[in-house]
């Protein structure tokens, strides 16, 4: 058996319709859907239905999810927001708030069988990656001003002659920080879909030496992949818990030079 | 696996788009009336906090009140003990000295009176055993002493005796 091509099979997003609305660097930008995409809506559909229902409605069931998200959002707000933004907390919540539960939904969705793994493919990582980036941007220049932002993008006490060579440097940090944002969130999510597959697959590359010995592998490699799969729902929680902290403390490193 | 890596700058612009959308809509559909409610209650908290703290600063006031009226009853009754205290020996002293000044006096009385009664008997005897002697002397004599004569008998003999009395006691 090729385990390649059933990762593969598993992990790589397949379009089933395309359409190509520019072309950026010689690349193509399909803009044609695919499961992944469609498992993103599903997601976002599921964090506005179940978010929006907790917010607005009155029931018992309502309250009931309205206490468990709320302590989540208290937490983003009082642990991750609060410490780094102080009294401009409020006006980035909504976008941190958004971006926890768009994770996490993302990452737990990808849990369910049939569903893809949305968190565990690279561009769409590379998707949230670009947001921070924008809003490191925004939130730098809106909270600095254009040119004390670009200013302070290196440090003060820097002598003048090397200041040219620090601002490439940290233009260049800048970017880094979000691409190891992008490639954490998704090497994370990948690893557990892999190590989960590797270990069902043991079953299979155990059965082609003897079906008694395949047999033989069914309990530990299935015992094995609930194991990674349990672990994969801390870890869900955790990348986007440290998606979300890492975000605002670049962005508060722009908001706050000093 | 290379097709994971295979870049689909498509999938990411969707990503960046349904990202927003989804920013924009919970926005404002869930994050402002969870949100809301949660300054709501955070704000009751703090009133009922407050209206607790304001509740016992008003307790400890009145407590810290009450001590020191306490304090004010227990230093007037002091007080009043301490006066009835000096009162009740001044007047005991007052007593004391009448009492002293009363007895002083009748025991001065009695002397007085003893003197006297003292005098009027020793007059009595002195009377008396002139009498008897003159009683004597005319037994003695046979012949009676006229009053005149007895007078003058009587004084010299007590005048003599006086001057023995006082040569004797010298």
């Amino acid at each position: 058996m090729n385990f390649e091509s059933i990762l593969a099979h598993h992990l790589v997003d397949h379009k089933t319709s395309h359409k190509v609305v520019a072309t950026v660097a010689g690349l193509p930008v399909d803009m044609g859907l695919s499961p992944l995409i469609r498992t993103m809506w599903i997601a976002c559909g599921v964090a506005i239905v179940f978010l929006t229902f907790a917010a607005r409605s009155q029931s018992s069931l309502a309250r009931v999810m309205r206490s468990m998200f709320e302590p989540l959002a208290l937490f983003v707000r009082d642990e991750i927001l609060e410490p780094i933004f102080g009294h401009h907390a409020g006006h980035y919540l909504p976008y941190f708030l958004t971006l926890f539960f768009f994770i996490l939904t993302c990452n737990l969705l990808g849990l369910v069988p049939t569903m893809s793994g949305v968190t565990a493919n690279p561009w769409v990582t590379a998707g949230m990656a670009t947001c921070t980036f924008g809003l490191i941007q925004y939130a730098g220049v809106k909270e600095q001003g254009l040119a004390s932002y670009v200013v302070h993008i290196v440090p003060g006490g820097v002598p003048l002659i090397l200041w040219p060579l620090l601002f490439v440097i940290e233009v260049f940090g800048m970017f880094a920080k979000c691409i190891s944002l992008c490639i954490r969130l998704f090497a994370n999510m990948l690893a557990g879909h892999v190590v989960s597959l590797a270990f069902l697959c043991m079953i299979f590359i155990f059965a082609e030496m003897g079906k008694a010995i395949g047999a033989g592998m069914i309990v530990p490699s299935v015992g094995l992949a609930l194991f990674i799969y349990t672990m994969d729902v801390l870890v869900s929680f955790l990348q986007a818990y440290i998606f979300t902290f890492l975000t605002a403390l670049f962005v508060g490193g722009a908001v706050h030079p000093h | 696996m290379g097709d994971l890596l295979k870049p689909d700058l498509g999938l990411t612009v969707w990503t960046i788009v349904t990202f927003l959308c989804l920013v924009g809509i919970l926005k404002a559909f869930a994050w402002g009336p969870l949100l809301k409610a949660v300054d709501e209650r955070e704000a009751r908290l703090k009133a009922d906090r407050e209206g607790a703290e304001k509740a016992r600063a008003e307790a400890e006031r009145i407590q810290k009140e009450l001590e020191a009226q306490m304090a004010g009853v227990q230093q007037k009754s002091k007080d009043l003990l301490a006066a009835a205290t000096k009162d009740g020996e001044a007047l005991r002293a007052k007593l004391k000295a009448e009492a002293e000044a009363d007895a002083a006096a009748i025991k001065t009385k009695t002397m007085a009176d003893l003197a006297a009664e003292k005098d009027k008997l020793v007059g009595d005897l002195r009377k008396e055993v002139a009498n008897l002697s003159v009683l004597a002397a005319e037994k003695l004599l046979h012949k009676s002493v006229d009053a005149g004569v007895q007078k003058t008998v009587l004084d010299g003999f007590f005048k003599d005796l006086e001057s023995a009395k006082k040569a004797g006691s010298n």
